[in-house]
């Protein structure tokens, strides 16, 4: 029982973390990139575009595909 | 990312998703195959040219529309489904190919080569999203078995499971899904 709310704790805790870099970049000075920039510099080549593209196929195969 | 995407394959298929599998290792062999071809025919970044210009606002805005509309019908057929039938792995399969295949062909954001990321600041985003991805990497290893959930150590998608239950509940994600890959298409 006690795993599994430490489980859960880590996936909030990582949620948190992503909140709190997206609220430095977008409403402080902080030189921290968006969440948005990130992807953007990510998907300048083919290759990252195409990687980033296929990682959001797979949520969705993985979610309600067979 | 060749790399990346074949062993996402492996994994996924050692975890009793095989279709999802296949369809990681074409798209490796795919995209190995056009860097090496490009490579050979020129030399260099695989970049593609910057794209430039915008459409008009009035064009764009009907676009817009019309392709919410359809990401609003297409979530709620899709999610009518039932969670892993044919039905649903066909149409979401359809799309991913589609938005993969744009993806591919787009020619890259214009966007100045002197704009550069801060370090530190794009650390700490890797840092979170590398501790999310071994959180969830570190309960899946916890279950007594790839394809059997654990109440003590929950992945994401155990966690997720009485949301995709219902109709509407698979409906709503979907719809989250397609707005993000939409977009990402237009990064």
């Amino acid at each position: 029982m006690i795993w599994h709310g430490v489980t859960i704790a880590g996936y909030l805790l990582v949620v948190a973390g992503i909140v709190v870099l997206q609220l430095l970049a977008t409403r402080t000075e902080v030189p921290v990139p968006s969440f948005g920039e990130l992807l953007t510099r990510a998907m300048r080549s083919r290759t990252g575009r195409v990687g980033v593209l296929v990682a959001w196929a797979w949520i969705g195969l993985h979610f309600f595909a067979k | 990312m060749v790399w990346i995407l074949l062993a996402i394959a492996f994994f996924t298929s050692i975890s009793g998703k095989p279709v999802d599998g296949v369809l990681m290792l074409i798209v490796a062999v795919g995209l190995a195959w056009d860097v090496g071809r490009r490579a050979l025919r020129h030399p260099g970044p695989d970049g593609a040219p910057a794209r430039t210009g915008q459409p008009p606002a009035r064009r764009r805005r009907f676009v817009v529309i019309t392709l919410g509309a359809a990401a609003v019908v297409y979530a709620g057929v899709v999610g009518s489904f039932s969670r892993y039938s044919w039905p649903a792995t066909a149409i979401i399969i359809g799309l991913s190919t589609v938005v993969v295949l744009i993806g591919w062909h787009r020619p890259a954001q214009d966007r100045p080569d002197g704009r550069r990321l801060p370090v530190a600041g794009t650390l700490a985003w890797l840092v979170v999203l590398v501790a999310g991805c071994l959180w969830e990497l570190s309960s899946l290893l916890q279950q007594p078995s790839l394809t059997t959930d654990s109440y003590a150590h929950p992945t994401i998608s155990t966690l997720t499971d009485p949301l995709l239950a219902s109709s509407p509940g698979r409906s709503v994600v979907l719809l989250a899904w397609v707005a993000f890959g939409w977009y990402l298409v237009e990064r």
